[in-house]
């Protein structure tokens, strides 16, 4: 059963990845970071982050059609630049939490159809074991 | 007689205004910063709220306006009461009730990392907050349920403050925070979420948003985050509001450019008058109005926190 710390590291090693973090996003808290971030500061990146998941997971537009009670009803976010991948993942828990998993790939080394299905199910074991 | 050839005076000392100002600062909490850098285990009790620190490190908190880490795990299944009370009456010196929660496959390592983090900072929060106390440090008590992710006090001060800042810019009006909550009419009703909608329709004029968050088994700052919301779309006022309308104001107005103009007005004079009043009868009698107490414990107000921190500050040298 992977803690946070193992599960972060367990995202670093996809190719291409550069740094990777745990976030709740109504706080903006990073509970958990490793590798390197956009800015040189993981607190501010995290803070960044969450205000877009924010956005997504509260706007209806991006929703799926069956609310599903209190689940999270976005994902995951992918946001790409000139040279890398942000991909955002939702996080499911068995409690009341905003978490998600932010991981920063390099665009020319990172694989975003294999880090999306990766960070998928780091997202369910980290809750369930 | 003889001449005695003096060297010179050694340079006085410069001060060095970065550590200063630093030192000066001390911190939240100059105390817990003290016992951070003596690497300190033990308990750290202050007015609103309980830090356990091992080896400097917070390991723990608690806070009765926070629900607690039972609450947070017991509220949605995720671990039932027996299981919980279980793994805390069997817990020692050697095993903690977490490892115990582990080892019994009764939980993911992940799940309750992201938990009991979520708590700590949570109750943090409110441990961290203005105090009309000095806090009190017993050494060597540690907490059942053992280390799970120690968090180092520079990083949990930070937090705090931050989060100070996030609700300041959703809502500036505290009072929300600590007050029982109504609901106000308004005309043009904004869209909602799930969450929102579910919190909205338990505020019924009683519960407090600490009351609330405790029945929904959600972290009592991300109540306070979707109240202040509410608040801000005028869904959710804080009761009694029109009886406090009136010295709030002053000390809101009461800000760092009138403190500069030299002889306090009339706003700020009132407002310090009030703090030290209630506090010599708020542990003894009833008889102080409960809002000017209320209202002066969960100030923010700079001049306050101010004198609170000077006094925290004398009280632990």
């Amino acid at each position: 059963m992977p803690g946070i710390d193992e599960c972060l590291l367990e995202a670093m090693r996809l190719p291409g990845a550069r740094g990777a973090a745990l976030v709740d996003w109504t706080s903006g808290l990073a509970l958990g970071t490793v590798g390197e971030s956009p800015g040189g500061d993981h607190e501010t990146t995290a803070a960044e982050a969450a205000e877009l998941a924010r956005l997504a997971a509260e706007h209806g537009a991006f929703a799926a059609a069956d609310p599903g009670g209190e689940r999270p009803p976005v994902e995951d976010l992918i946001v790409s630049n000139r040279d890398s991948y942000h991909l955002l993942r939702f996080v499911d828990t068995p409690f009341d939490s905003s978490v998600f998993l932010h991981l920063w790939l390099s665009r020319a080394e990172g694989n975003l159809a294999l880090a999306r299905i990766r960070l998928g199910e780091m997202a369910a074991r980290l809750v369930l074991g | 007689m003889t001449v005695v050839d003096t060297t010179p005076p050694p340079p006085l000392p410069v001060r060095d205004r970065t550590a200063a100002a630093e030192r000066a600062w001390g911190g939240l909490s100059p105390m817990l910063t003290r016992l951070a850098a003596e690497k300190a285990s033990g308990v750290l009790v202050r007015e609103r709220g309980t830090l356990y620190l091992a080896e400097g490190r917070v390991v723990h908190a608690e806070s009765p306006l926070a629900p607690g880490l039972d609450t947070l795990l017991t509220a949605y299944g995720t671990l039932t009461a027996e299981a919980w009370r279980d793994a805390v009456a069997r817990a020692g010196d050697r095993h903690g009730a977490a490892q115990l929660l582990l080892s019994g496959g009764q939980l993911a390592e992940g799940a309750l990392q992201l938990c009991h983090l979520g708590a700590l900072y949570d109750a943090a929060y409110f441990a961290l907050a203005p105090s009309s106390a000095p806090g009190r440090f017993r050494y060597g008590v540690a907490h059942r349920l053992g280390p799970v992710l120690p968090v180092p006090v520079a990083a949990l001060e930070r937090e705090t403050l931050r989060r100070r800042d996030l609700l300041h810019s959703i809502w500036p009006d505290p009072r929300a925070d600590s007050a029982p909550l109504a609901r106000t009419r308004t005309t043009a009703v904004p869209k909602l979420t799930v969450r929102q909608q579910i919190l909205l329709e338990r505020i019924d004029g009683t519960r407090t948003a600490a009351d609330l968050a405790r029945e929904l088994g959600r972290q009592a700052f991300h109540t306070l985050v979707d109240v202040r919301r509410l608040a801000s779309a005028g869904l959710v006022a804080p009761l009694k509001a029109e009886a406090d309308t009136g010295p709030t104001e002053a000390e809101a107005d009461a800000g760092p450019a009138e403190a500069e103009t030299g002889p306090p007005t009339p706003g700020i004079t009132a407002g310090t008058a009030e703090t030290t009043a209630p506090h010599t009868t708020a542990r003894t009698a009833d008889t102080t109005d409960p809002h000017v107490t209320e209202r002066i414990r969960y100030t923010t107000d700079p001049h306050i926190t101010l004198l609170k921190r000077l006094r925290d500050a004398l009280e632990a040298l």
